[in-house]
């Protein structure tokens, strides 16, 4: 057992200084600078000049503490592994401002380097006992936290510095307040509170009546239940918004067939007669918005609604029953205050859901701005103004993590369902006559509303133009599909999936030890990790979008019009579905399974491997399966990340909308669902579910 | 199986918090080689705190640990010579049994078919050789149990840890269990550290037993010794019943008197001679007390029936003596009281315990 021990303090020597030699090789033959144009695009000179030594930069530190680090002077010291730590952070963190402050933006060898001074500061850390003294759990951890600071924090908080220093750098606390109380910015805050409210409580609506409808009434719509729940889950933000106007824009079918029968010449309209019907463009504004996120949010209300309603013990409505209350009394003061901790869950994720909308505004909006929208325009076009796009971004940030706190802290917890313990058997008292009535119409209409709308997109495709000219035709796929892989959808198409395919292992990865070290590991600083990864949850698109563009488009990273930027927005945008699946496996799964695997000599990074791993297939499955998905549709924190390079479906098809094309928008949206729901069905049909999942 | 080279288990001063929460204050303890230690307590005592850092899946705040002669303090579970069995078994439900119970071999490197020839005996030993090839959600709770046996088993560890390794199993599987883990580990000679809260199954299977209480050592001896003499009240009473009467210090020194009421007692205990005509508490257990009528001649404290109960061996009666009520039980076939009457209690040793706290 000594001899182990001893071998494996020389392995870590050796490791160190593997790392600090491999940092010096990244110094000698890696440009340090960033390139502007990327590798593959710039010049001989450019590059040579973004090299380390070609010109006096922070390089020179990390050369000197890589030298120091050969030396370890300090070797003999008692706490030799403190200062280890401690020279290799306040390096990582020097070179970081330091170029900051240089305006000098860091290259390939700069992240190679400062990855590894954070290698190094992660196994003295271990070594220090952090952890229990295990290095591969420390560095995960370093990673995380790390990875939170540079992409999340430090770019909030860009957006919180962008309002209080003016362009020149002079602070003025002030110009917050001038800025919250500029023209326009209290009438979009109320525009978006309002809509957010509105379209909580109809989607929270909507969402019970349908719950109750398919586990109450009729069990004949279960499979329907099933791809309502996946529908949002494919469906692109703001394709609901574009079918919308298929339906009920200026040229749609409500005012089509209006116009056919009261509009000039109209069929009850004499001939040579002013019609009273004109074409107008209702669906833009409140009521357009108001409806394509009710009808987008609603199922995520239903999904969490249904779980809640199906979980009531049928034994306290029987209970109900034989102390003579009638079934409308029943319903009224048993069966829906049990809802009430769900139905105000719903609601609260309804209106996160709302405030955060991008796409449905920017397709109906109108002049009805919102908070969601108004950041972008502050910054399009010639307006460019970051300090009122960084203010808007402060008021959407404050309103969602509000509503959050509220539904995690206050909510969250209570649940009178699962208190109940196992369900008794027994059966549900039939559902008062109204609360039948109510709900079996409301959902019948919905569910026909909701087969319309998506029957527009499929078909709005295969027309000239809907509204006008209903001849079918193949012309707008062929437009996007046929003119060759360089043309159309298709590089946009690729990218898409590119991004997605190389994001969703990332995410998934990142989510999964995220939960894994926050639900299992005791650290200081956990905190800190467990608050970052909470408000990942519930930070808007628009303000990672924004914060993004404020963060990394100056020294010291400056990866703004790269596709890694995206990629790593897609990352810490998803993460919080990694998170979620990963904390619900891991709560089915035994603490001890981990434990007796290291009792029998496993290390912690074999442990990882053979048990957590393989325990985990499913939850990773899905987090990939759905941050795959979740990336080929977003579309409100890529809008301010894409350039004509890096051009992804969802920025494509808006780009489309904007030029009023919406058949070629209609179809590449299509494409997109079908693509998604094709990826969804292989995933399931072939991955398959792991033995434990039966189990 | 062969036998196991089995190493002494030692903790000196071990202090372990949690933040703010010291679960442990300065524990000491020495386990011989080859012993069955059980570790007794209320829950929340610390006793499955000691059984995690000696595996190592917990490192000590303060204070040393050894295995034989060799200070594990700071290497973590997958460095130490030890094997664990877990209260929830701790089973890899994606692995068959015999890849749970080879998984230790496996990890160390050794090759398939000896680990298949390790992996036979481990399970032959504990009577599922042949098992192999199933899945643990196919195996009843008692089979999965000896299957965590085994898994422990077969890497030869110096020290086997047991954490309320019967607590999931009904009582009938439980006796028998227990008696099976009881001669593996006396066929193997290994040393085993077992954790309960249950007094009986301590009792049934230790050679020495910790009692421990609030994150200290209450008292550390044979069953016998701590059924027979505890030290303090806490022992007295979590050990099986006892009354706690008030007596007297007639004579003390190697043998000690004392008194009770009328009565006086002869122990084999030690007591300092200056608590001569002190009064102490002193723990009696209910088989020392017997029941006679209240005209016997001999010397007993008198008594009334307050409740009894048939239990089929014996009779368990409640009587009031001195406005204290003891608890008694007399084997059937002795004379029988009803509630309500008078009669006189009769103290024999041993069973009689004085607690000078």
């Amino acid at each position: 057992m000594n001899k182990t021990s001893a071998s494996s303090s020389l392995s870590s020597l050796d490791f160190r200084t593997k790392w600090v030699l491999l940092g010096l090789l990244a110094w000698i033959i890696i440009p340090w600078k960033g390139l502007e144009y990327g590798l593959f695009e710039s010049t001989g000179s450019e590059i040579l000049n973004a090299y380390a030594w070609k010109s006096v930069n922070t390089s020179f530190i990390s050369l000197a503490v890589s030298l120091l680090f050969l030396l370890r002077p300090w070797k003999l010291h008692l706490k030799a592994n403190l200062i280890d730590a401690a020279v290799s952070l306040v390096t990582f963190i020097v070179i970081l401002f330091g170029a900051g402050l240089l305006n000098e933006s860091l290259g390939y060898s700069a992240a190679i380097q400062l990855t590894f001074f954070l290698l190094i500061f992660s196994l003295a850390l271990a070594r220090m006992g952090f952890i229990q003294g295990d290095p591969f759990m420390t560095t995960a951890i370093v990673t995380i936290m790390a990875s939170i600071a540079v992409f999340v924090l430090f770019p909030i908080s860009t957006i919180f510095s962008k309002v209080v220093f003016l362009e020149d750098g002079t602070f003025t606390p002030m110009a917050f307040y001038k800025n919250l109380t500029s023209f326009g910015v209290a009438r979009t805050l109320q525009n978006s509170l309002m809509l957010a409210v509105a379209v909580g409580m109809s989607s929270t609506f909507l969402g019970l009546c349908f719950s109750l409808f398919t586990v109450r009434i009729t069990k004949r719509f279960k499979g329907l239940a099933r791809i309502f729940s996946m529908l949002p889950i494919v469906t692109p933000p703001f394709v609901i918004g574009l079918s919308l106007i298929l339906i009920f824009g200026r040229n749609g079918t409500i005012n089509d067939g209006l116009l056919a029968l009261f509009g000039t010449d109209g069929l009850f309209i004499g001939a040579g007669n002013e019609g009273w019907f004109h074409r107008s463009a209702y669906i833009y504004g409140f009521w357009g918005v108001f409806l394509a996120q009710t009808l987008s949010f609603t199922p995520i209300c239903f999904m969490l609604l249904v779980g809640m309603v199906s979980t009531i013990n049928p034994a306290v409505e029987e209970a109900s029953v034989t102390m003579r209350a009638s079934n409308s009394q029943t319903f009224s003061y048993v069966t829906l205050p049990l809802l009430r901790p769900g139905i105000a869950n719903a609601f609260l994720l309804a209106v996160i859901s709302s405030l955060a909308d991008f796409g449905n505004p920017m397709v109906l909006g109108g002049d009805y701005d919102v908070l969601a929208t108004e950041i972008y325009f502050s910054i399009v076009g010639a307006q460019l103004d970051y300090a009122r796009a960084s203010t808007l971004g402060i008021l959407l940030l404050s309103f969602s993590l509000l509503a959050f706190v509220i539904q995690r802290q206050w909510i969250g917890k209570k649940s009178y369902v699962t208190v109940t313990g196992k369900g008794s058997g027994g059966y549900f008292q039939p559902l008062p006559a109204w609360v039948r009535g109510i709900s079996t119409s409301v959902s019948l209409t919905w569910m026909l509303f909701t087969a319309v709308l998506y029957g527009s997109i499929l078909l709005g495709g295969f027309v000239v133009n809907w509204g006008a000219d209903y001849t079918p035709t193949l012309a707008h796929y062929e437009e996007l599909w046929a003119r060759g892989i360089g043309y159309g959808a298709w590089p946009s198409y690729i990218t898409t999936l590119k991004f997605a395919a190389v994001g969703a292992p990332l995410t998934a990865l990142m989510g999964l030890m995220i939960a894994y070290v926050t639900t299992r590991k005791r650290f200081i600083g956990r905190g800190v990790v467990d608050f970052s990864a909470m408000i990942s949850f519930a930070i808007p698109g628009t303000v990672i979008g924004i914060s993004y563009v404020l963060a990394f488009n100056t020294a010291p990273i400056l990866i703004n019009g790269t596709a890694i930027i995206i990629v790593i927005s897609f990352i810490f945008k998803n993460m919080p579905v990694g998170i979620r699946s990963g904390i619900s496996a891991l709560s089915q799964i035994d603490k001890s399974l981990e434990e007796a695997s290291l009792t029998q000599r496993a290390s912690s990074i074999r442990t990882i491997f053979t048990i957590v791993l393989p325990l985990l297939r499913p939850a990773m499955i899905s987090a990939i399966v759905f941050s795959f998905v979740k990336s080929m549709t977003t579309v409100s924190a890529i809008i301010f990340l894409v350039t004509a390079d890096t051009q992804v479906a969802t920025t494509y098809i808006m780009g489309r909308v904007e030029d009023g094309d919406y058949g070629q928008a209609v179809s590449y949206g299509s494409v997109l669902i079908v693509t998604m729901l094709i990826v969804i069905f292989l995933v399931e049909k072939f991955i398959g579910r792991s033995r434990v999942e039966r189990a | 199986m062969k036998k196991h080279e089995s190493s002494r288990v030692q903790l000196l001063n071990v202090v372990k918090s949690f933040g703010d929460n010291t679960v442990l204050h300065g524990i000491d303890l020495d386990i011989q080689a080859g012993s069955l230690t059980t570790l007794l307590g209320p829950s929340g005592c610390g006793k499955t705190t000691i059984l995690r850092l000696i595996a190592g899946l917990e490192l000590p705040t303060s204070g040393q640990v050894f295995l034989g002669d060799e200070d594990v303090s700071v290497l973590s579970a997958s460095q130490r010579d030890v094997a664990m069995v877990f209260q929830s078994y701790a089973l890899f439900p994606h692995m068959t049994v015999g890849q749970n119970v080879g998984y230790g071999l496996k990890m160390q490197g050794v090759g398939k078919e000896k680990r298949e020839q390790s992996v036979k005996e481990a399970l032959d030993s504990v009577g599922l050789d042949g098992f192999q090839p199933r899945y643990i959600d196919q195996m009843s709770g008692g089979q999965q149990q000896r299957v965590a046996v085994a898994r422990a088993l077969i890497l030869e560890p110096k020290v086997m840890l047991f954490d309320e390794p019967l607590s999931n199993l009904d009582s009938k599987l439980r006796r028998q269990m227990r008696e099976d883990i009881r001669r593996l580990q006396q066929e193997l000679a290994v040393t085993s550290v077992y954790v309960t809260h249950d007094q009986d199954e301590a009792l049934a299977v230790s050679d020495d037993v910790v009692v421990m209480k609030d994150g200290e050592i209450a008292q550390q001896g044979t069953p016998k010794e701590l059924y027979l003499q505890p030290h303090t009240k806490f022992v007295a009473t979590f050990m099986g019943d006892a009354n706690i009467v008030q007596g007297e210090v007639i004579a003390g020194g190697e043998k000690s008197l004392l008194r009770i009421h009328n009565v006086e007692i002869a122990t084999d205990k030690p007591m300092s001679t200056d608590l001569i005509s002190k009064t102490i508490e002193i723990a009696i257990r209910p088989e020392a007390l017997s029941l006679i009528p209240a005209d016997d001649d001999a010397a007993g404290l008198p008594c009334t029936i307050v409740s009894r109960a048939y239990i089929g061996a014996a009779i368990e009666y409640s009587v009031k003596w001195n406005g204290q009520e003891l608890f008694l039980v007399s084997a059937t076939g002795n004379q029988e009281f009803a509630v309500g009457d008078t009669a006189k209690v009769l103290i024999t040793p041993p069973g009689i315990a004085p607690i000078p706290e």
